[in-house]
């Protein structure tokens, strides 16, 4: 028996179409989505509409302070909401119902994206349907790429989680125990004064493909869980050793040990990719076999990084019938289509929220979200 | 007729509910309060993200009043919660240390 999606279909109208709201940390995102009438399959795919971003960077050095990515928000959201109903050839009229980012996420960023989700929704009338951040990477994710029933690695400046779904819930298998994957990456970025633009993670992992030596960090898996402010703590000290700008500090000089060249900056980015993406891979493959799957979806902004794809790919080929599947930075990246797609698919249950009901969460599990429309 | 936006603030010790009113200065909608924050100017960055300016339009002055209620809301809270602060820290000094200042004593 599946789900029927269809019970709160308008008369008459042969599809549906959301508006989401995406405002969590420092991208704000505007998609619109539309999904027609049955089951979604591989013949009746959600079809993207428009899909605009717009990302709040700071200097070299520094990161993102909640007051100015709301500020960012505040001011740029109704431009970004124009930018997207004319995209996607939309008025707001003809919109099913309104979705936003309840959580997790930065508090003030949250509380920004959500004035704007509750005044369309009073403008034109419509629904509002809260969604869990995490719920829409992974509904995205399996939309995308049509992986039906995979663990999923969800990996972001704020989330490191390794999931699978049972029985009507994304349960969390393995998780990080203090700080999640990117802001380890984007903090490593901010004390090499690394450029955040585009992202300071993907500069990294450029410096990385230049690095060719790997220096010695603490490898800190957990039973399923990880540990990473560890590894951030010595390899900061080991970049403030050598590069350092104090001046009564002489720097260092570290050396490889093999070759007896000198270890630089870009050896640093490549040491750490590949002792974090080692034990996000361990925890991975241990999931894979706790749930007898063969299937890998990767979702976060972390997901788009191509070393971390690969290595995920040795090991996946290791397995009968492995498959991975990952998204590029339109989907993985922080976005609103997203939201429009798993509000839509809480709508199409008959899940909305009353205006009462909108208050944001920096707090919001992936399994406390009721998965209504998976029965399988 | 255009209609002009207000605030009301109360609380249980303030006795009568304290109205914010734009006034009838020129409003802009570059509030004094909603700037970007000092430190990411001294780091470097520029501002990107100002608010477009107000239209010459009902709904356009309505933004920029607002901006100035804003202004008043902001830094009339700002200044309450200061004093809170100061009230409080003189409470604790003379509970905790019967008024005497420990660093100077001696």
């Amino acid at each position: 028996m599946t789900v029927d999606l269809d019970q709160y279909a308008k008369p008459g109208k042969g599809y549906y179409l959301a508006l989401g709201l995406e405002g969590s940390a420092n991208k704000l995102g505007v998609g619109i989505i539309k999904h027609h009438l049955g089951q979604l399959s591989s013949t009746n795919r959600a079809e993207v509409l428009s899909n605009v971003r717009d990302t709040y960077i700071t200097p070299p050095g520094e990161g993102f302070l909640p007051r100015d990515t709301a500020r960012h928000h505040r001011n740029w959201v109704v431009r970004i909401i124009k930018k997207a109903l004319v995209e996607g050839n939309v008025r707001g009229t003809d919109l099913d119902c309104i979705c936003f980012t309840q959580g997790p996420g930065m508090g003030a960023p949250l509380q920004s994206v959500v004035i704007a989700a509750r005044t369309l929704s009073q403008l034109w009338n419509l629904p509002l349907v809260g969604v869990n951040h995490c719920i829409g990477h992974i509904e995205m994710g399996r939309e995308i790429t049509g992986a039906h029933n995979p663990v999923v690695l969800y990996v972001s400046g704020g989330n490191t989680q390794v999931i699978a779904y049972s029985d009507q819930r994304y349960r969390i298998f393995g998780e990080t125990l203090d700080i999640a994957i990117g802001n380890c990456l984007d903090r490593f970025a901010r004390t090499l004064m690394i450029p955040n633009e585009p992202a300071p993670g993907y500069n990294i992992e450029q410096m990385a493909k230049k690095g060719k030596h790997l220096v010695s960090l603490p490898y800190t898996v957990k039973g399923m869980d990880l540990s990473m402010s560890g590894i951030l703590a010595n390899i900061d000290q080991i970049a403030k050793d050598l590069f350092g700008k104090a001046k009564q500090v002489k720097n260092k000089q570290l050396i490889d040990e093999e070759t007896g060249e000198p270890i630089t900056s870009e050896d640093l980015c490549f040491s750490l990719q590949e002792v974090l993406f080692s034990m996000l891979v361990e925890i991975t493959e241990r999931a894979l076999a706790h749930v007898n799957s063969n299937q890998v979806l990767i979702v976060g902004g972390v997901g788009s990084n191509e070393r971390l794809q690969e290595m995920m790919k040795l090991m996946i080929q290791d397995r009968k019938n492995g498959q991975i599947y990952a998204t590029d930075e339109r989907f993985c990246i922080d976005n609103g289509i997203m939201i429009a797609h798993a509000g839509l698919l809480s709508y199409r249950t008959g899940q909305t929220n009353d205006l009462w009901n909108t208050v944001c969460t920096q707090r919001f599990r992936t399994d406390e979200v009721f998965i209504k429309w998976r029965d399988d | 007729m255009s209609s002009v936006p207000t605030a009301t603030y109360g609380a249980p010790d303030v006795s009568e509910p304290i109205v914010f009113e734009p006034g009838q200065q020129i409003h802009t909608t570059n509030g004094r309060t909603t700037q970007i924050s000092d430190i990411v100017l001294k780091a470097g960055g520029e501002d990107r993200d100002k608010p477009t300016e107000a239209k010459d339009t009902a709904l356009g002055q309505l933004r920029a009043q607002l901006t100035t209620v804003q202004d008043k809301v902001n830094e009339f809270l700002t200044e309450r919660m200061k004093k809170e602060k100061e009230d409080k820290t003189d409470v604790e000094r003379r509970i905790l240390d019967d008024g005497v200042d420990e660093d100077d004593s001696d």
